[in-house]
């Protein structure tokens, strides 16, 4: 017989040292953590979890393929297991991180001028912020649904007009109305490429509108959240 | 009766908690709990390897349970399966050797084995397909591991945490793999993995490495096993007219509801699976497409499991092995709340189970009237049986020889089973 056929890797965990925690609202925050030798493609997430407990959790990767640290964009959620643990995590301490995955990432092999629409809800921006912070002169809008314009992470990271808030629950945003009403009112064509993240029922609602609008589903790539 | 499963742990503290923790996952899940290996069905050795001492310690507890007559499963975890894994695979053939990392989800592990849904790391390499007995595969079709591992996450499955991440073995020892087998006189290679759309080896993916294959100069016929409809390209659609390879596909379904693919983290819609079908039957109309549908996945509405009900008249699966949902911890789904009930998750499969057993003699009755390239696989006093190209099972009254490919008219189809057999018309020898 040739030669061992190859077991799959097991996965790769250790603990990484948190080098900052910074409150965006009250529940949610964005987790520094040490890198060491973790390289990924914007888009892909890894499981983190406490560092005395057997729970890992998926959080798509904040920060940007060449930055020095990894990040982490977490809402607490209420009555969860690992999220709320994270929220008490504290500088200096550590949190186990298992070797990034995914295939939520940008074809390699599309132009270098594609348009992309990226349509997240709440945390769901996560991975877009990496998409923006890797990848210099990308041609995107990116519509981020929340409930209130305090949900609007970092905001100011993103070029200006190519971000709309679309708040449902205040008028403060740049769209007073869920991200579904916002591509109902605005379309943006069928070359475009569509990024999908967040919850479930947002991605459903998007991608019946998005054929309803004639996008091809090889145009649309959903990363869900829960 | 209640499953047992005996621990044994070795070294520091953070050992024994980590035994206590996974004992307690093991009554949770309804297993008695026992401190050594009588009479259990599972016997957990989690060893330490701060010393040589601890090496020999922990290798004296292994072998005493297997001296005292242990056969159930065996799990060797802890620091030494870590260090000496290869080593311990090598000196414990039947055991799971579990790394640190991954201890945690054993009683996932158990519960897949039980299931049968995998083997220990040492029998599922040498290309062995590790559900098919190989006995039945003995000189008539190969399985040939292209790669192992899985990073899709769907929401119900334990693969990843059980198996770990996807890894591609080298194009150069697939094709030596293939040459050499063929050349024992398979007629026949399966081509399987735990993922193998996402197989990748330097820079060659799946309809390469397959263009690769087809393209060795021997005479074979290469089958392509369980297949997730989730990346495919041109180049794969154009090498499915290959005459090497069979029309058949086991395309992984699991729900034709939109919301509830979404909510399996399924890499792929409903929609999109149905145009793959018809890219299929547009190159064969008879193209064999064979699928898994799981049924009262959580949250699975009255409406969603109708969808899937009439996908199979709509796509015309030639077999659907339906799976009633059953949660596996650590797995996103065992957390979601819309749990449907056991009584209507049996109704549900009932009538899935029936509805595809339609299905299948619908499409099986489409073959009476034509000729297939029967591979024989079994042969008895007064009859032979094997599968033509499209995976169907034919019978024939007559003694034909084994592994060999004969040309068959099927002229009726024996009703009665699950698996309804095709029925062949004698040929002069
Ligand atoms: C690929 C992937 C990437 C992810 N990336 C991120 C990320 O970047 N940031 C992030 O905050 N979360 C992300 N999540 C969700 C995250 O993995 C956890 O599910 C979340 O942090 C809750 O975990 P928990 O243990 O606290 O709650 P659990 O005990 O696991 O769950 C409690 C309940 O909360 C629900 N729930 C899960 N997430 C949310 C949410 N965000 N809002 C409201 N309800 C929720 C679950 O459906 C569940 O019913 C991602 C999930 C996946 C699959």
């Amino acid at each position: 017989m040739g030669k061992e056929v190859p077991v799959a890797n097991k996965i790769k965990t250790d603990l990484h040292e948190i080098l900052d925690i910074r409150h965006l609202t009250d529940s949610t925050f964005v987790l520094r953590i040490e890198k060491k030798d973790l390289d990924f493609e914007a888009g892909q997430h890894v499981c983190v979890g406490p560092p005395n407990g057997i729970h890992t959790r998926e959080y798509s990767i904040y920060s940007a393929e060449q930055d020095d640290c990894l990040e982490i964009l977490v809402k607490e959620v209420e009555n969860g297991l690992v999220s709320p643990s994270l929220k008490k995590v504290q500088k200096g301490g550590y949190v186990v991180v298992e070797e990034p995955v995914g295939y939520f990432t940008i074809n390699k092999d599309l132009p270098a001028d594609q348009k992309y629409v990226f349509i997240a809800s709440g945390t769901g921006i996560s991975p877009f912020h990496s998409f923006v912070k890797s990848k210099s002169n990308l041609n995107y809008t990116l519509l981020h649904g929340v409930k209130k314009a305090d949900e609007a992470y970092d905001s100011d990271v993103y070029e200006k007009g190519k971000y709309v808030l679309c708040t449902s629950q205040d008028t403060k945003g740049d769209y007073n109305g869920r991200v579904t009403s916002y591509l109902k009112d605005n379309k943006f064509g069928t070359d475009v490429h569509y990024y999908l993240c967040g919850n479930c029922n947002m991605i459903h609602d998007v991608y019946d509108i998005l054929e309803e609008q004639g996008v091809s589903t090889d145009n649309i790539h959903a990363e869900v959240y829960f | 009766m209640k499953k047992k499963v005996g621990f044994k742990t070795l070294g520091c503290r953070l050992n024994q908690f980590e035994t206590d923790a996974l004992a307690s996952k093991f009554v949770g899940l309804g297993y008695e709990v026992a401190e050594d290996s009588r009479n259990a069905d599972v016997f957990v050795v989690n060893t330490c390897t701060v010393t040589n001492q601890s090496d020999q310690k922990s290798r004296s507890v292994v072998n005493k349970a297997i001296n005292q007559g242990h056969t159930g499963m065996m799990i060797i975890t802890g620091c030494m399966a870590n260090h000496h894994k290869e080593q311990l695979e090598k000196r414990y053939p039947n055991a799971y050797v579990v790394n640190n990392e991954q201890k945690s989800a054993i009683p996932q592990l158990v519960e897949a084995h039980f299931n049968k849904e995998i083997l220990p790391a040492n029998e599922s390499k040498g290309g062995v397909f590790s559900y098919v007995p190989a006995a039945e595969t003995f000189h008539t079709r190969s399985m040939i591991k292209i790669q192992d591992g899985c990073d899709n996450y769907c929401t119900f499955c334990i693969i990843p945490k059980v198996r770990g991440r996807a890894v591609s073995r080298s194009v150069d020892d697939i094709l030596e793999n293939i040459r050499q087998v063929v050349g024992f006189g398979y007629k026949e290679v399966v081509i399987t993995g735990v993922n193998i759309s996402r197989y990748l080896s330097d820079g060659v993916g799946f309809s390469g490495l397959l263009k690769q294959i087809v393209d060795i100069d021997l005479d074979f016929r290469v089958r392509i096993s369980s297949i997730e409809p989730d990346s495919f390209d041109d180049d794969f659609f154009k090498l499915l007219e290959h005459p090497k390879i069979t029309p058949h596909l086991h395309l992984c379904l699991q729900s034709a509801s939109e919301s509830v693919l979404l909510q399996m983290r399924r890499m792929y819609t409903y929609k999109l699976y149905k145009r793959i079908v018809e890219k299929l039957r547009n190159i064969n109309p008879l193209f064999n497409i064979t699928t898994d549908i799981i049924v009262g996945f959580p949250g699975e509405t009255e409406s969603d499991f109708a969808q899937s009900l009439s996908a199979l008249e709509e796509l015309g699966f030639g077999h659907v092995h339906t799976f009633k949902y059953s949660k596996r911890e650590d797995t996103r789904a065992a957390r979601m709340t819309k749990v449907i009930d056991e009584r209507e998750k049996s109704k549900r499969s009932e009538l899935m189970r029936q509805k595809s057993l339609h299905a299948k003699i619908k499409y099986r009755q489409q073959f009476i009237g034509q000729s297939l390239s029967v591979l024989i696989d079994t042969v008895k006093d007064d009859f032979s049986k094997g599968y033509g190209e499209y995976y169907v099972p034919v019978k024939i009254n007559q003694k034909l020889e084994k592994n060999h490919l004969h040309t068959l008219t099927i002229t009726g189809i024996e009703t009665g089973g699950d698996d309804p057999c095709l029925i062949a018309e004698r040929i002069a020898l």
